[in-house]
C-alpha cells in the first residue's frame, strides 16, 4: 500500500502534544543542528534541492518563494498561514491538534532559513481546540528554550506571535491574512508589491502553509536527495492527502504525490458497495470535477493541471450516484459567496447572482435559459478578480454542468414563470 | 327684364340648388357648446397628475418630463419625504409641479418620459380663462383627488416597481374619452349630454 | 514610482510616450482614450476593486486592469477589441444585477459614471430575474452626507479618501460580500472639516449631500467657475445655481496647483446665505435709536457729507477699516477714495490677524508637499485654511515630512499622521529631521513672537517657506493694495496713519469722527472696539458691528460679484458673479458703492481698465522686504496671552485663572455661516479645552459643563462682562499648555471671539451623566 508515515509518524499512538514525547521521538533535533551546525543559506538550498512545492493549495516551489525576498532587507517576517478553511480539507487541523511541535520545529526553521527574527502563525478562528493545544505546545517549546532570544547560543532571536482568525475563508488568502494580522479587514490587497517585497506591515514576508514548513524538518533530517527521490518529475516528496465524500474510511492519508487516484480511493476504503463513481473533486472546492475516465491518472500538480482542475490542497471529495449535483453545485458557490470578502465587484455581484439562480434549481423553478446562463456568467466572473476567491466559483459548476446537464435540466420549472 | 339676365337666373338658381342640397344633408358642425365631439382615445388635451390606489402621488419628482419637454412648459422641484408626511412611495416628491399650459404644445412627450405613469394628457381640453397667470397649473389642479388613484404602489410590490407601469394606455387618465363628449369626429351623434353649461 | 524614463506604449493602435511606471489609465488619458474606472483616482491611485477597466494587452491570456497596470517599453493594449469589450460588459451586467432602478430620482442621475458607462459600455439588459439585495436606504451618515447602501458600488473611493488623504479614518467597509456596506467606524456621526468631498468621488449616488438632497438635476443647473472666498486658500469651484438660488458647489478635479481638487465643507455647505431673510436690502439709517430704511441716495448723501466735513476739519480724523473680505480691486479702489481726501488710517485688520504676506520666503501651496518638516505656530491650519492643510497632511501622510506644532492648544492630528507637539522654538529647532531641504512654517498671522525667533534658529542650509493661514480671504490683497497705514499699494510707503487698534482707540477718546468699516465685524472679533461719531458699515447682514453704526450698506457676496482675489501663496485668482443667482434688488457690491461715494465726494477714480492694470501690477511685486512678524505691523496686536511658559505658569498658580486662548472652527466664525440655515447643524457647540493636568486640578472631565468668570483683562478691555461664557462643554486636550483655556471664537451669542489674552476663572462645574461621558470618550 502506498501509505507512508513522515508527517503523520506516531499520530494516534503517541501523545506527540507533549514536548518529552516529541523530543523523544527525535523532536527539534533538526531545529539544534540548523541553529548551530548551519547557515541559513544552506537551509535554504537544502529546501530548494528538495523541490518541496507549497502545500497549501497553489504549489509554488517554496525555495524560489523564498528567493524572492530582497537581500539585505530587515526586518523580514515569515507567516504560517493555518487558516485551513477550503471545504474538504482537514489536514493542518490534524497536524495542528495531534502534533503541534513540528508545526512549531517547522515554523522555527523557516524562520531561521529565511533569516526572519518574528513569525507568526495564524490560526483558524474555529480551531479552537487546535488553538489551545497549539498555545500549550508554545508554552512548552518556550520553556525549552525553542522559542526566544538567543536559541542554541547561535546570537539568533526568534519570536513566534499566535493570532487567531475570526472566522473568513478569505483570510487564508496570504494577501488577506496578512491585512487580518494587522489587525485591518481582511480583504487581498492588490498586486503588485507582492509580499515577498512589502508583506506584512510593509516588510519582507513569506506566507507559508503549515504543511510545507512541517515537511521542512524530515527533509532536514534525511536530506533533500530522500524526498526528492519520490514523486513525479515535477512533483516530488509526500502529501497528506484529506479523502471524504462517499467512501467507506475518509480521512487523511500520506502518501507520494504520483499515486494514482484509483489507488487512493482505494486507501480511503472505496466507494459504498453498490455504487457507482459519479465524479471526483480533487483539489478542495475551488477546483473541477475528474471522472471516472481519470481514475488511472497520476495524483500530481501536473497531471491534474492537464485534466483541467487543480491538486490545490490535497482535498479529494468523492462523489457517488447519489449525489445531487445541483445541490453541490449550489452548497459550493453559496460558500464562495458567502465568504466573498466583497471588495471586487465579480466575485462579489457573480457570486450571489448564481447562488440565487442556483437556489431556484433546488425549488425547481429555473428557467431554461438559466442552465446556460449558469456557464456564461459563471465563465465571464472568472480570470478578472482580485484575488483567487472569484475564480474558484467556476471549475466545479461548470464541469458538473457540462458532465451532468440532465440533472439542472430537471429541475427547470414546467411553467415559465418570471420570479 | 332682358332674356339675359333669364340666364342668369338659372345660375342663381343653380347655385341655390347646392345651397338646398346641403340644407338636407347631414351637417357636419355641431353645436358647440351644448353638444361635443367624441376625441380620438388618445387626444392630448389638458394634463393631469396621477395618483396610486392607496392615495400616495405617483409623481416622484424626477423631472424627467420637465427635461423633454420641448416647450420648456414644465417645472419640477423635488424634495425629500418625511415619513410623517408621505406624499409618493420612495424618497422623493414633487414639491412643486407647475405647467404653462399656454407654452405646452401637447406633444405628450411628457407622458412619454414619466417612469411612473404620473403624468397624462386627459381629452379635456376647455380651459379659456380671462388671465395669463392663471394658465399654469401647479399640484392643485393637476393631481387627481385621492380617491381617484389606481395601482399598487410600489411600496407594497417586492421589486418596486409599480404594479401598472407601461400600461398608461388602458388606464389613461381619469378621464374617460367617451365622458362629456357627445359628438363624434364625422358629426355622429352618439348621445346628448350638455352638463356642464348650466355650472 | 515614476521615473523620468519615457517609454512608448501603443493604446488602440496609437503609440503614446510616457514616464516609465506610469498607470495605463493615464496613459490613455493623453490619446484622450478614456477607460471606464470606478475605483481609481488620479488622487489616490489604483483599488483594483471595481474591475471595470478591463483591456486586453497583447502576450497576456488574461484581460488585465489598467488602473493597476504600469506600462512598460513596447507594451500594445487594445481597449476597443472584443474581448475588451466583451469583459467591461459582463462587468457592467454584475453591476446592475443588485443596482436598484432608482435613476429617476437619484441625486447622481445625468452625471453618473455607472449611468454613462451602463450607456457606453453594457449590453441594454439583464439576464437577471430574481429580486435585488435590498439594503438600507437613505442612511444619516453625519451632519453633512446621506448614504444610500443599495446605490454603493463598493469602490471604497470614500473609504480610501478618509484614510489616505484626510487621514481621520471614519469610513469603513463593514460587513462582507454582497451585503457589505460603508459605514462608520464606530457608528458615531460622520463628521470632520472634508466630508462633502466623498459625494463627489462616489461615482453612484450613494453618497449624497444633505444639502443638495433632491435639490435639482444637473442638467438643470447654471455653472460658473470661480474662486472661494471663505479662506485665504482660494481653492477653485465650481458654483452651480437654479431657480436664483446656489444649489452647490463642486471642485475643479484639475485644480492642482490651489485646492489639489478638493473642498473643505465650509466652501461646499456655506452658500445658503445669500437668500437667507436675515439678508440686509436696502441701506439702513439708525435715527432716534431705531433703524429706518432709506434710499441710496440719500445714504450715499449722508455718509459723504460725514465724510466731507470731517475731511475739511482734519482727515486724519477719517477711518477706513475692512478690505480683507473685498476683491483686489474693491481694496485698491477703496484706499484710492480715501488716500485722494487725504485720509491714512487705513486698515484691513479688523481682527486678531495682525500680517498676511509671508515676505520673501513665500511659497506656492504645491511647495508644501516637498517639504522634509513643516512647523505649525498657532491656530490650527485645519480650521482656518482646510484645504491647505490637507497638503500638510498630503505631506505627512504620503511624502513622509515631519509635522512639529509648536506650543498648540489646538485638537491633535488624527492618529494616522504623525505630529509633534512641543512647547519651545529650541525643543522645535531639535526635533527637525537632519540636514532638511526644506522647512515650512505655517502660522496663523496673529501672535509673531515665535515665528520671527524660529525664523532666526532654522538651519542655515534649509529653504524656508511661509505660510500665513489668516482669517479673511484676500487679506494678503488687501495689503498689497494697499489697505495698510504704512504702505501704499505695491508694498510702497506711505505717510503712516492709524492702524486698527490706534483707530479704535481713538474712537474711544472721541477723535474719531468718521469711520467706514467694509466687510468686516471688529466689534465681535476685538474687545477693543469702539464706534466712531459717525461710524458706516457696508455688509450682508446685520453683524455685531453693523447694530452699533450709524449707517448700514447692503453689500453683495462673493459670488454676486466680479474681480480678482489673492491666496494667501500670493496667487491672484478670478472670482467671478455666478450665472442667474438672485441678488437683493438694493444690494451694491463695494466697488460699486466706492464708485458712488467718489461721486458724491468728487473724486475721480481711474477707470475699469487702468484699474485692473494697477491691480495685476502692485501684485505683481512680491514683498521682499517683509518678514514674519514684522515690526511695522506691530502694535496691531492686541491682547495675547504670555507665551513664556513661566510666567504662565506662575499665574496658574497664583489663582485658578486661565489665559483664554479662542480659536477659529470651520464652522464657527465668519457672518456667513451663523446665517445659512442648511448648516446649522454644523456650527460646533461652545466649548473649552484645558490641559490634563490643569483639568485634573480642577476636576472637571471631558464631557463636563463649566461657566466661566471673567478674572481680568488688559487695561484696553473694559471689564463689562460679568459672566462670559455659559455652559461651555468641556475638553481635555492632550498636549495643550498649561494655564491656557481653549475657547471656540466666532460663535453667535458667545462672547468668547473677543476674549482673547483675557483671564478667566472656571465657576459652576456639571459633571456629564456617566453613560454621556463614555460616549464622548472620556479618558478613564
Amino acid at each position: 500500500m502506498p501509505v507512508v508515515k513522515v508527517l503523520t509518524e506516531g499520530i494516534g499512538e503517541a501523545n506527540l502534544r507533549d514536548i518529552k514525547v516529541y523530543r523523544d521521538r527525535g523532536g527539534y533535533k533538526q531545529l539544534k543542528r540548523a541553529f548551530t551546525e548551519m547557515k541559513p543559506a544552506d537551509v535554504q538550498a537544502i529546501c530548494d534541492k528538495s523541490g518541496l512545492r507549497g502545500r497549501g493549495g497553489a504549489g509554488f516551489p517554496t525555495g524560489k518563494k523564498w528567493a524572492f525576498l530582497p537581500a539585505g532587507v530587515a526586518p523580514r517576517y515569515l507567516v504560517c498561514n493555518c487558516d485551513e478553511a477550503e471545504p474538504g480539507t482537514f489536514k493542518d487541523r490534524m497536524l495542528l491538534e495531534e502534533t503541534p511541535h513540528q508545526i512549531i520545529e517547522g515554523i522555527l526553521l523557516g524562520a531561521y532559513a529565511i533569516e526572519s527574527h518574528h513569525a507568526f502563525i495564524y490560526i483558524r478562528g474555529e480551531f479552537k481546540r487546535g488553538y489551545e493545544v497549539f498555545m500549550d505546545a508554545l508554552a512548552q517549546a518556550r520553556k525549552a528554550g525553542f522559542v526566544g532570544k538567543n536559541l542554541f547560543g547561535s546570537g539568533f532571536d526568534l519570536e513566534l506571535t499566535v493570532h487567531r482568525g475570526a472566522g473568513a475563508y478569505i483570510c487564508g488568502e496570504e494577501t488577506a491574512l496578512l491585512n487580518s494580522l494587522e489587525g485591518k479587514r481582511g480583504e487581498p490587497r492588490l498586486r503588485p508589491p507582492f509580499p515577498a517585497v512589502q508583506g506584512l506591515y510593509s516588510k519582507p514576508t513569506i506566507v507559508n502553509n503549515v504543511e510545507t514548513l512541517a515537511y521542512l524538518i524530515p527533509i532536514l533530517e534525511r536530506g533533500p536527495e530522500w524526498f526528492a527521490a519520490v514523486g513525479t518529475e515535477r512533483s516530488k516528496g509526500y502529501k497528506i492527502i484529506s479523502i471524504s465524500g462517499h467512501v467507506q474510511k475518509p480521512g487523511n492519508y500520506e502518501v507520494a504525490l504520483g499515486t494514482p487516484v484509483r489507488k487512493l480511493i482505494e486507501l480511503a476504503g472505496g466507494l459504498r458497495p453498490g455504487r457507482k463513481l459519479m465524479a471526483i473533486q480533487p483539489g478542495g472546492g475551488s477546483s473541477a470535477c475528474i471522472f471516472e475516465e481519470h481514475l488511472d491518472m497520476p495524483y500530481d500538480y501536473e497531471s491534474l493541471q492537464k485534466a483541467g482542475t487543480m491538486l490545490g490542497s490535497g482535498a479529494i471529495v468523492v462523489m457517488d450516484d447519489t449525489t445531487d449535483f445541483v445541490r453541490a453545485a449550489f452548497n459550493l458557490v453559496r460558500f464562495f459567496a458567502h465568504e466573498s470578502c466583497g471588495q471586487c465587484t465579480p466575485c462579489r455581484e457573480g457570486g450571489h447572482w448564481l447562488e440565487r439562480v442556483l437556489h431556484r434549481f433546488l425549488e425547481n423553478r429555473g428557467l431554461k435559459s438559466d442552465i446556460e446562463m449558469l456557464a456564461r456568467v459563471s465563465h465571464e466572473i472568472t480570470g478578472i478578480n482580485l484575488c483567487p476567491l472569484g475564480d474558484s466559483i467556476e471549475p466545479f459548476l461548470a464541469s458538473v454542468l457540462k458532465r451532468f446537464p440532465e440533472q439542472f435540466e430537471a429541475r427547470v420549472a414546467r411553467e415559465t414563470v418570471r420570479a | 327684364m332682358s332674356r339675359k339676365n333669364l340666364y342668369n337666373v338659372g345660375a342663381l338658381l343653380a347655385g341655390l340648388g347646392v345651397t338646398f342640397k346641403y340644407m338636407f344633408k347631414r351637417k357636419p358642425t355641431i353645436q358647440y357648446p351644448s353638444r361635443k365631439k367624441k376625441h380620438a382615445p388618445r387626444f392630448h388635451g389638458l394634463h393631469e397628475l396621477r395618483r396610486y390606489g392607496d392615495g400616495k402621488e405617483r409623481c416622484i419628482g424626477c423631472e424627467l418630463c420637465s427635461s423633454v419637454c420641448p416647450a420648456n412648459a414644465i417645472t419640477v422641484i423635488g424634495a425629500e419625504n418625511s415619513p410623517a408626511d408621505r406624499r409618493s412611495p420612495g424618497e422623493r416628491y414633487a414639491a412643486r409641479y407647475e405647467i404653462d399650459e399656454l407654452r405646452c404644445i401637447f406633444c405628450g412627450m411628457c407622458e412619454e418620459a414619466c417612469p411612473t405613469d404620473a403624468i397624462v394628457l386627459t381629452p379635456r381640453f376647455e380651459m379659456s380663462d380671462y388671465r395669463r397667470g392663471s394658465f399654469i397649473y401647479s399640484k392643485d389642479r393637476l393631481l387627481v383627488p385621492p380617491e381617484a388613484g389606481t395601482g399598487l404602489a410600489p411600496d407594497d410590490r417586492p421589486n418596486g416597481i409599480p404594479s401598472d407601469l407601461g400600461r398608461v394606455a388602458e388606464i389613461k387618465s381619469t378621464v374617460s374619452t367617451d365622458e362629456g363628449y357627445d359628438a363624434t369626429w364625422r358629426g355622429t351623434i352618439l348621445k346628448t349630454q350638455t352638463k356642464g353649461l348650466a355650472e | 514610482m515614476i521615473d523620468q524614463q519615457l517609454v512608448t506604449v501603443t493604446i488602440d493602435g496609437t503609440p503614446v510616450r510616457v514616464p516609465k511606471g506610469t498607470w495605463l489609465v493615464e496613459a490613455a488619458k493623453q490619446i484622450k482614450r478614456e477607460i471606464p474606472v470606478y475605483c481609481y483616482h488620479r488622487k489616490m491611485g489604483p483599488a483594483g476593486l471595481c474591475r471595470i477597466c478591463l483591456v486586453e494587452i497583447e502576450g497576456m491570456p488574461k484581460l488585465q486592469i489598467a488602473c493597476n497596470t504600469a506600462v512598460t517599453d513596447g507594451m500594445v493594449v487594445h481597449t476597443q477589441s472584443d474581448k475588451a469589450a466583451d469583459g467591461r460588459r459582463a462587468v457592467l451586467e454584475l453591476y446592475l444585477v443588485n443596482h436598484p432602478l432608482d435613476c429617476p430620482i437619484c441625486d447622481k442621475g445625468g452625471e453618473c459614471d455607472l449611468q454613462d458607462y451602463a450607456m457606453a459600455y453594457g449590453q441594454g439588459y439583464s439576464r437577471s430575474v430574481d429580486p435585488k439585495v435590498s439594503k438600507p436606504k437613505a442612511v444619516d451618515l453625519g451632519p453633512t452626507i446621506v448614504l444610500d447602501e443599495e446605490r454603493c458600488v463598493v469602490c471604497q473611493r470614500c473609504v480610501r479618501f478618509d484614510d489616505m488623504i484626510v487621514g481621520e479614518r471614519e469610513l469603513v467597509l463593514k460587513d462582507r460580500g454582497v451585503r457589505n456596506i460603508i459605514a462608520t467606524a464606530n457608528g458615531e456621526p460622520y463628521r470632520h472639516n472634508f466630508t462633502g468631498n466623498v459625494t463627489e468621488l462616489c461615482p453612484v449616488g450613494a453618497l449624497t449631500s444633505k444639502t443638495y438632497r433632491f435639490k435639482s438635476r444637473p442638467w438643470d443647473l447654471r455653472r460658473t467657475t470661480t474662486t472661494c472666498t471663505q479662506c485665504p486658500v482660494g481653492c477653485q469651484m465650481h458654483v452651480d445655481v437654479r431657480v436664483g438660488v446656489v444649489q452647490r458647489t463642486m471642485s475643479l478635479e484639475d485644480d492642482d496647483a490651489i485646492s489639489d481638487g478638493w473642498l473643505c465643507d465650509r466652501g461646499r455647505y456655506n452658500v445658503g446665505f445669500y437668500d437667507d431673510p436675515a439678508r440686509v436690502t436696502q441701506p439702513m439709517y439708525k435715527r432716534d435709536g431705531g433703524w429706518v430704511q432709506i434710499g441710496w441716495d440719500d445714504a450715499l448723501d449722508i455718509w459723504a457729507a460725514a465724510i466731507r466735513e470731517a475731511c475739511a476739519v482734519n482727515p486724519a480724523s477719517v477711518g477706513v477699516v475692512g478690505g480683507g473680505r473685498l476683491t483686489n480691486e474693491e481694496a485698491f479702489l477703496l484706499q484710492h477714495l480715501f488716500r485722494a481726501k487725504g485720509v491714512a488710517n487705513l486698515d484691513w485688520r479688523a481682527g486678531s490677524q495682525r500680517q498676511a504676506s509671508p515676505g520673501r520666503n513665500g511659497g506656492t501651496l504645491v511647495d508644501l508637499e516637498s517639504c522634509d518638516a513643516i512647523v505649525l505656530i498657532g491656530e490650527s491650519p485645519a480650521e482656518r485654511a482646510p484645504v491647505m492643510d490637507l497638503r500638510v497632511r498630503k505631506a505627512a501622510l504620503q511624502k513622509g515630512a515631519k509635522v512639529i506644532r509648536i506650543a498648540s492648544a489646538e485638537r491633535p492630528y488624527p492618529a494616522p499622521i504623525p505630529s509633534t507637539d512641543v512647547a519651545t522654538v529650541a525643543e522645535a529647532i531639535k526635533k527637525l529631521p537632519k540636514d532638511p531641504k526644506r522647512i515650512a512654517i505655517v502660522w496663523d498671522g496673529c501672535d509673531a513672537d515665535f515665528a520671527t525667533s524660529l525664523l532666526e534658529k532654522l538651519p542655515a542650509g534649509a529653504q524656508v517657506l511661509t505660510y500665513i493661514t489668516g482669517e479673511q480671504a484676500n487679506a494678503r490683497g488687501a495689503e498689497a493694495m494697499g489697505m495698510l497705514p504704512f504702505s501704499e499699494p505695491g508694498y510702497g510707503k506711505a505717510e503712516s496713519g492709524l492702524d486698527a487698534a490706534q483707530m479704535f482707540a481713538a474712537a474711544r477718546d472721541g477723535k474719531l469722527a468718521v469711520l467706514s468699516i467694509f466687510g468686516a465685524n471688529p466689534a465681535m472679533y476685538r474687545a477693543d472696539f469702539a464706534r466712531a461719531s459717525f461710524t458706516a458699515v457696508s455688509d450682508l447682514f446685520m453683524t455685531e458691528t453693523a447694530q452699533l453704526a450709524d449707517l448700514v450698506l447692503p453689500a453683495k457676496g462673493p459670488f454676486e460679484k466680479t474681480g480678482t482675489t489673492t491666496n494667501m501663496a500670493g496667487d491672484v485668482l478670478p472670482v467671478n458673479a455666478a450665472h442667474s443667482l438672485e441678488t437683493p434688488a438694493d444690494a451694491l457690491s463695494d466697488l460699486e458703492m466706492v464708485v458712488a461715494l467718489a461721486e458724491k465726494l468728487g473724486v475721480e477714480l481711474p477707470v475699469a481698465e487702468e484699474v485692473d492694470a494697477a491691480v495685476l501690477r502692485h501684485l505683481a511685486k512680491a514683498p521682499e522686504d517683509f518678514t514674519l512678524g514684522d515690526a511695522r505691523f506691530g502694535t496691531s496686536v492686541i491682547l495675547s496671552p504670555s507665551k513664556d511658559p513661566e510666567r504662565r505658569r506662575k499665574a496658574h498658580v497664583e489663582g485658578i485663572a486661565f489665559n483664554v486662548v479662542v480659536q477659529t472652527r470651520v464652522f464657527g466664525g465668519g457672518g456667513t455661516s451663523a446665517h445659512d440655515a442648511r448648516i446649522a447643524e454644523l456650527c460646533p457647540l461652545p466649548e473649552a479645552a484645558f490641559s490634563p493636568e490643569d483639568a485634573a486640578e480642577l476636576g472637571v472631565n471631558t464631557g463636563d459643563y463649566i461657566d466661566l468668570v471673567l478674572d481680568s483683562v488688559s487695561d484696553v478691555v473694559q471689564a463689562h462682562h460679568d459672566n462670559v461664557g455659559h455652559d461651555l462643554l468641556v475638553e481635555v486636550r492632550n498636549g495643550m499648555p498649561r494655564g491656557t483655556i481653549a475657547l471656540i471664537g466666532g460663535l453667535p451669542d458667545s462672547p468668547a471671539s473677543n476674549l482673547a489674552g483675557a483671564r478667566v476663572s472656571v465657576t459652576n462645574i456639571r459633571r456629564a451623566p456617566e453613560d454621556a461621558a463614555e460616549a464622548i470618550g472620556a479618558p478613564a
